[in-house]
Formats: C-alpha cells, structure tokens, sequence
C-alpha cells in the first residue's frame, strides 16, 4: 500500500461556546486545516470521514452530511464513526485507509461535539452513554467512577500515591498555558492540585479533564498530493483494537490492553519502537490515563509510570514529553474532536509551528486516543521532515 | 379448628428469620424536631434505606428463615407474604418474592394485605392451606411452605402515626414435623371504623384520633379472637404474647382481656426497639421471643430461655384480629433439641440518623429524577438478566467450564459460542476495584438515591464461583457498597450480595444485588 500524509490540520479553540454550533465549530477547524495545506483546495477532497458521540443528540442521525455540507463539501461521500472519545482518532484512521488504499488522493478527517450548552444534569447523562450501560452504569458509576476504580487497583498494585495523579496535572496545564486553544489555560500548582474537591474517590477534580465544545480537522492525502505542500507529515504506522466495554468483564484493571495492541500495531507498521518517539499526545480523560498510557505504549515498564512522571521526562524540556498541547486535562475534551485534535497538534509539533510550546528536534510523535474506558484505542505513530 | 383436630398433621414453625433496617432514628430526635412526644414507649424507629422496600426486607428475612430452618429454596411448595405496603398497590409482589428467593415459580403464591392483621391472615391461611399434606406432610421437596411479612408504614409527618413507623420483616418456615405446632386459629371481627386506615391511593396511615374508641377497638378484636381459639389461655400459659403493635402502649390494654400478665406481653412484644411494623409487628415480636440471643427489652430479660409457647395475634383496624396458640407438643417437651425453634434476626439497628436524615431517606424532602433522563434499560431487557439480578446465576461455559457473568456472548477465557450452563453463586466475593461517587457525581438515574442516601461506593467484586470461598474459580460484576464503614471499600475486602432496588424508570422499580461488607453484615 501507499504512504499517507497529513498534509493539513486545524481546530478551533477547545471550551465553552455559547453563541457557537457543532457546524460553525467545524467550519473554523475545517478552514484553518485547508488554510494550512497549501496546494490543496476544497474541491481536492475526495472522501470525509468524521468523529463524534453526538452529545446533547443535537444530530444523531446524518451528522457527518451536516457538517461537510455545511463547509461546502457538497457532494462528497461522508460517514461519521461513533467510537465514543475515539471516534476521530478512528476517522484519522479511516481517511489514512482510503488513501492508502488508492481510493482517495484526499480524504478529510475530522470531530466535533458540543457539551457546554445543557444542564449538569443533562450533561451527566451523555458521560455515562459509553460505558458498559446494563450493569456497570447501573451501579451509579459515569467515567469518572470507572477510571477511579482503575485508578485504586493501580494505587494498590503499584508504588504509586494521588500525588502522581496531581502531578500530571500540573504539566499537562503547564503546557496547556502555552496553548492559546486551550479550554482551560492556565498553570496550576501542585497544592492545587492536590486539594481539589473528590469526584470519585482517589480521582478529585484536577485529575479529570474538563467537557469542551471544540472541532479539529485533518487532511490526508496520498504523496503525489503531500509533495506539492509545504508540510507533510508521513503517517508511517496506525494501529487500533478493541477491548471488553466493561472493565469488570476485563482481564486487567491496570493496564488498558486495546491501547498495548494498538500501540503494538502502530510501531509494527513504522518499524519504530517507543524509544524512537519524541513526543506523544496521549489520552489523560483523567490523571490515572496518562499514566497507564505510558506503560501501554511502551514507555516504561508496568508499574514504573510514577518514577517516569517524578523524573520530570514527559514534561515540555524532558526526553519524552507527553501532551505538549495540554493533554486533554487543560487543552479540553470535546469528545468526538479529541482524537483528530491530538493528531493537529502532531501535525503542528513536527511542522515546528507549535509556537511556546515547541518540542524542540521533534521528528517522531505518536497520537494515542482512547474511546471510553478502553474499549476502543487508536495509535498513530507520525513522521515529519519525510518529503 | 382447635387443638383437638389432630387427625390431620398440623404444620409447625421449622425456623424463623428477622430482618429490620439497621438505620433507626431515635425518639429523642423527633421530639427536639417537632417539640412532641411521639409515639408512647417508642425509644426509636428502624429506617428503611434508599434502596430498601417491603420487598429488599422480606427477601432478607426468607433468606434467614430458610438458613435458620436448614430448609433449601428449592424445598418450598407453597409461599405465602404478607404486607400492607407493597413497593406497588397492584403488581405480583410475591412473584417477585420467589424469584428473589430462588423458589420454584410453579409452588402456589398468596399474596395477603388490606391491613396489619394480614400477616396472622397469612399465616392461619398457610396452615389450613397445608394441612394433612403439602407443609404438613413435611417430605421431599416442595414440603416446606414459607410465610413472609414486612412492612413499611408512613403517615403525615406531623401524625403519630409517621412518629412511629418503623420497618422490618419477618418469615417463618413451615413444616410437618416442626417443633413448634400451630395448635389453634381464631378470628374475630367487629366495625369500628376510622380506628386504623389508608384512604385510596395513599401512602400515610391514618386514624380519627378517639383514644378511648380505639382502645376499645383493640381490645375487643384482640380479645374476641383469642377466645375464638377454643383453648383455655390459662392453660395454654404462654410465655410471650405478640400483639400488633403501633407502639408500645396499646398491647398492654389487652393484658386483662386475654388475662395474661403485662411480662408476657413485653416478651413478645419489639415495638420499642423497631417501630411500628405494621402487619411485621407479631412475627418480629415471635422471633424475638423465640431467641433467647435476642435481648427482648433490657436487663430483666436477659438470660431467658427462649419461649416454648406463644400467642400471636395480628390485629387490623376496622376492625378485625387472628389469634394463633403456638406451642412445643407434648411429644417434644422432653426432647431439649426439639424446643428450640432456630432463629436468624437482626433486631436492632447500628446506624443511628438525625430527623433531616430520616426524612431524606424516607424520600419525604427530596425530588424525583432530575431532567436528563437515565441511562435507558427497556424493562424487556432488564427481564431477561433477573436470574443474574435476583440469584447471581453465573454461566459456566459448555466448551471450558469457565465462569461468565453476565452468561451471555463469547466465552471470556476460551471464545466459543457453544454458551453456558447455569452456575449460582453464592454471592460472596472479594473487592477488586472501588470508588465512592460523591454528591453531584452520580448520573442522573442515580440523583435521587443519591439526595437520599448520600455518596455511595462503587466496586467491581470478584464473586466466588459456585463452591465458595474454595472454588478457585471467580467472576467479576460491579456492584454499590451499602453499608461501608470506611466510605470507599479496601481492595481484598471480602464482601456478600444484598437485594436491593437498584433504580426505578418508566414507574418500574427494578431489583438487584448490591453488596455488604461481610464484617459489617448482620
């Protein structure tokens, strides 16, 4: 099969908008990522795939068609995949698989998802439709009670304390107040972090990412195409697996094994290994994520995620920084846009336009976008500077 | 029928079991609430939890009276329950009662209410509906009939009747060859209207308030069926006498129309302690008086032998009473094992709540499911998982023998398809994973519960497979945490499923499991 390349990216800025649509947010990811492909014109595209959950059930059915026509994309083949917070991550992978397949020369990926306009309680509702409705909903439990359940597993298998949790949460917001997208950019410190209200026990609310209106957009496009840009981005491995929706059905509460065979996957196919990568966006939904992510992507052995975060490696200047962005943490979770976002920000990172934020000879990121509780993961690993 | 009637085998009591709420509320926080006394020698009030109803309390209470008899769900023909307040005016209560308890859905069911006499009612109809065979005959299976009272009264807050209304259950095994004989059934019926009523629709009992007309009500309904036993109850000389009781004063008033001694009364009598339990009252006072580890009121009776005679007599307002003469046989008398009628109870409450907090609990101060809606489980869809929901029944995979749960898909250890056969666990397990969802973090089909009952632990427990502790095989479900001591449950904690309203939609309450801490099980 051919090579695919990301050839444009944008989003709009992640958090809370009012007087913004679903349609209005993607228009602005969608003009920012053509605007920044230089060389490819609306018209290009050959196939759209695009990402959400349909939160609030503005648009459940026929989503994806509202949108690229929206843009203008009238015409154009579009499906929308509904893999809960992976839902984008999956439809970067989509458009990668059309145009490695020889189908498209062009493909346009993308999210969106609107949360802020309803009520807590409307609002809490929606959090909960992805995880395992009939029996682990039914105990009263939305993400945030699965993820501290894996978090206290965690806590008790491994030398590990909440202070990881908090500590991840001053890098990724450290970060993230570099980032003029983010929802919330703003740096917090470590006694904030650590006195946070409870939202389920260990998890308070500086371990949990925030509900964000947002929208990002890719462009991928075959070598023919990426060779007349001024930046393309190689995506030289994806990989993507499924996993038990409910975590009591699973074999491991401390490891999320849809994101280690996605990972796996994903360096096969770039004949890379997590040593190579020099920056990862990876999907900290909550503090106890990102450190699971660091071992099922490879970049520590189990158990050993605590010392990576102490040693201060994933932070912006270390060896490995993790969520240059702001992660989801303080960058914002719009569900259906996260995972095409983490990819924007690849694309940024390794087109060195990542501004404050830079992550300094970046040549090798890798995008890690988990939908649920771990019952989808997709892995993108992406090279730059290969045309 | 009377004693005399001995052709036929009369069906005796085999075990007893007793389940009241361990939330109480004491007196002294009602009286500083509302600046009144409350209901006379009432010292505290069992309170029902959240996601406890008439229904979670007589599934607690079979469940005991089966282990106290040694008696297997499965041995029961015939299930009789009892309540005044049913979690639905109409709807198969005690259909739902043999599912919960594991017995065979084809045994007769008889569901009894209309007021505080229906447990006598169901208990004096049980026997007659057993007799010479069934129950009375008391060999193989279906030779058990079960009979099961809870109740739940309210009334209007600033009523007597809401100052008293405690809650409980009680069951009783029957059998053939039991050693405590039911030896005689009497009724009596007289109008007395206003003494005692729940108007269409309502949920707060309610009386006109005439002291003496009541009292007198009482005693004569109370003193006509006893003497419509046809036994002299002076021979009869029972130890305890357990009466309906709304508090702890209006037995008494039939001391000297049942010509007992006021000793017997408080023998058989818990109200004290529970609260008005309604049509649960007797049977509570019966299990009480049959244990001799159960202190029936303070230091006077500590020590006693349990009980080897009884009068129960449940009494209705309107007015209506059923009188029972229950005693060890002749035959048994000499037989030390034989007179001991086993009991599993749970009398007393640990939990002690403030006024604000009984309200909430009661659901009197809180608001419905908020805007939202919950996480839609169809009713047709949630049928289909009752064996799971009702009797944790496992699947053990038809290809490898390994444990699924819920049984349904691919086989989580070797795939196959091939399905499973049942496998019931025991409900026993050990805590994998916890959380505690605080106020605000539930989702909204959980708000009410929540505004009711507070933060609650969520943990995914391993239960054991079907042999136990011992079986080296488990299954993994998550479960609530009622009851957890520590708030958030420890990893290793070893736990046991309790029925439970898990959550209510479309009207329709649905019941599960959750699950205790064994150490802080009852």
């Amino acid at each position: 099969m051919r090579d695919a390349y990301i050839v444009g990216a944008g989003q709009s800025k992640y958090g809370a908008f009012p007087d913004e649509s679903y349609r209005s947010l993607f228009t602005t990811a969608f003009e920012e990522a053509l605007g920044s492909a230089a060389g490819v014109e609306a018209a290009d595209i050959d196939e759209a795939v695009v990402g959400s959950l349909g939160v609030g059930g503005r648009q459940l059915g026929l989503s994806g068609p509202a949108v690229t026509e929206h843009v203008g994309l009238h015409g154009v083949p579009c499906s929308r995949i509904e893999n809960a917070c992976a839902a984008s991550g999956y439809a970067v992978r989509q458009a990668v698989q059309a145009v490695k397949s020889g189908m498209a020369d062009v493909a346009l990926a993308g999210g969106y998802e609107v949360m802020t306009d309803m009520s807590g309680d409307v609002a809490k509702y929606w959090l909960g439709v992805s995880g395992e409705t009939e029996w682990e909903r039914l105990t009263g439990t939305t993400f945030a009670g699965v993820y501290a359940q894996m978090a206290s597993a965690y806590l008790d298998a491994y030398d590990a304390s909440p202070d990881h949790f908090s500590k991840v949460a001053v890098k990724n917001h450290a970060n993230g107040a570099k980032n003029p997208k983010a929802h919330l950019g703003f740096e917090c410190s470590l006694d904030d972090a650590r006195s946070a209200p409870v939202v389920a026990d260990p998890l308070n609310l500086y371990h949990c990412c925030p509900t964000s209106d947002g929208a990002a957009a890719v462009l991928v496009a075959s070598e023919d195409v990426a060779s007349a840009c001024d930046d393309a981005v190689r995506v030289a491995g994806v990989g993507a697996a499924s996993e038990r929706v409910g975590l009591f059905q699973r074999d491991s509460y401390t490891a999320v094994e849809s994101s280690e065979r996605a990972a796996a996957a994903a360096y096969e196919m770039a004949g890379l290994g997590p040593d190579d990568v020099d920056f990862a966006e990876v999907h900290d939904c909550f503090a106890i994520a990102e450190l699971l992510a660091y071992e099922d992507l490879g970049f520590c052995e189990r158990g050993h995620a605590p010392e990576l975060v102490d040693s201060g490696a994933t932070e912006l200047g270390g060896d490995l920084p993790v969520n240059p962005s702001g992660g989801l943490k303080s960058k914002g979770h719009p569900i259906g846009a996260t995972g095409a976002g983490q990819v924007v920000e690849a694309f940024k990172q390794l087109a060195g336009r990542a501004g404050d934020r830079q992550v300094s000879g970046a040549n090798v990121g890798l995008t890690h976008n988990v939908g649920g509780s771990g019952g989808a993961a997709v892995v993108h690993v992406l090279e730059g500077g290969a045309l | 029928m009377s004693a005399d009637d001995s052709a036929r085998a009369t069906p005796g009591i085999a075990g007893v079991g007793a389940y009241v709420p361990r939330l109480y509320l004491p007196a002294s926080a009602y009286r500083e609430a509302w600046g009144k006394g409350g209901a006379p020698g009432v010292e505290r009030v069992a309170v029902a939890d959240a996601d406890e109803d008439t229904l979670t309390m007589a599934t607690e209470a079979g469940r005991r009276a089966l282990d106290a008899a040694g008696v297997d769900a499965s041995d029961i023909g015939h299930l009789a329950f009892a309540t005044t307040t049913p979690p639905n005016d109409e709807d198969e209560s005690a259909v739902r009662l043999v599912s919960l308890l594991g017995v065979d859905p084809s045994v007769p069911t008889r569901q009894f209410g209309g007021s505080t006499r229906a447990g006598a009612v169901a208990l004096a109809a049980t026997v007659e509906a057993t007799r010479g065979s069934g129950a009375g005959a008391g060999t193989g299976s279906g030779g058990s009939a079960l009979v099961v009272v809870a109740d739940s009264p309210r009334g209007a807050p600033e009523s007597d009747e809401a100052a008293g209304a405690g809650a409980g259950a009680a069951a009783l095994v029957l059998t053939g060859d039991a050693p405590l004989a039911v030896d005689a059934v009497g009724e009596f019926g007289d109008p007395a209207p206003g003494t005692r009523f729940r108007g269409f629709g309502s949920a707060e009992t309610e009386s006109i308030g005439v002291t003496q007309y009541e009292r007198d009500a009482y005693t004569r309904a109370v003193g006509g069926a006893v003497e419509a036993l046809g036994i002299d109850v002076a021979e009869l000389d029972p130890e305890a006498v357990s009466l309906t009781a709304p508090d702890e004063k209006l037995p008494y008033r039939a001391a000297d129309a049942l010509g007992v001694e006021p000793a017997r009364i408080a023998a058989g009598t818990v109200v004290s302690r529970t609260g008005d339990t309604g049509a649960a009252g007797p049977f509570l006072g019966l299990a009480s008086a049959l244990d001799s580890a159960v202190d029936a009121g303070g230091d006077e009776s500590s020590g006693r032998s349990p009980a080897s005679s009884v009068l129960l007599v449940g009494y209705g307002g309107g007015a209506g009473a059923t009188a029972l003469a229950l005693s060890v046989g002749a035959t048994d008398t000499n037989s030390a094992a034989s007179s001991v009628v086993p009991v599993e109870a749970a009398l007393d409450g640990d939990v002690e709540l403030t006024y604000a907090e009984a309200l909430r609990r009661r659901g009197t101060i809180t608001g419905g499911e908020p805007a939202g809606g919950g996480a839609y489980v169809s009713v047709p869809t949630w049928k289909r998982t009752i064996p799971q929901r009702h009797r944790l029944v496992a699947g053990e995979c038809a290809d490898c023998g390994a444990l699924s749960f819920p049984p349904e898909g691919a086989c989580p250890d070797c795939g196959s398809l091939a399905g499973y056969d049942d496998a019931a666990l025991p409900g026993t397990g050990t805590v994998e994973a916890a959380t505690a969802i605080g106020q605000g973090g539930a989702p909204p089909e959980f708000v009410e519960q929540q505004q009711r009952a507070g933060s609650f632990p969520v943990a995914v427990v391993a239960f054991d497979g079907p042999g136990g502790e011992a079986d080296t095989r488990t299954v993994s479900a998550p479960a609530q945490v009622v009851h957890s001591p520590a708030g958030t449950p420890a990893i290793g904690d070893r736990v046991e499923a309790v029925p439970r309203r898990i959550y209510e939609q479309e009207g329709v309450v649905r019941y599960g499991f959750k699950v205790v801490p064994t150490e802080a099980r009852r």
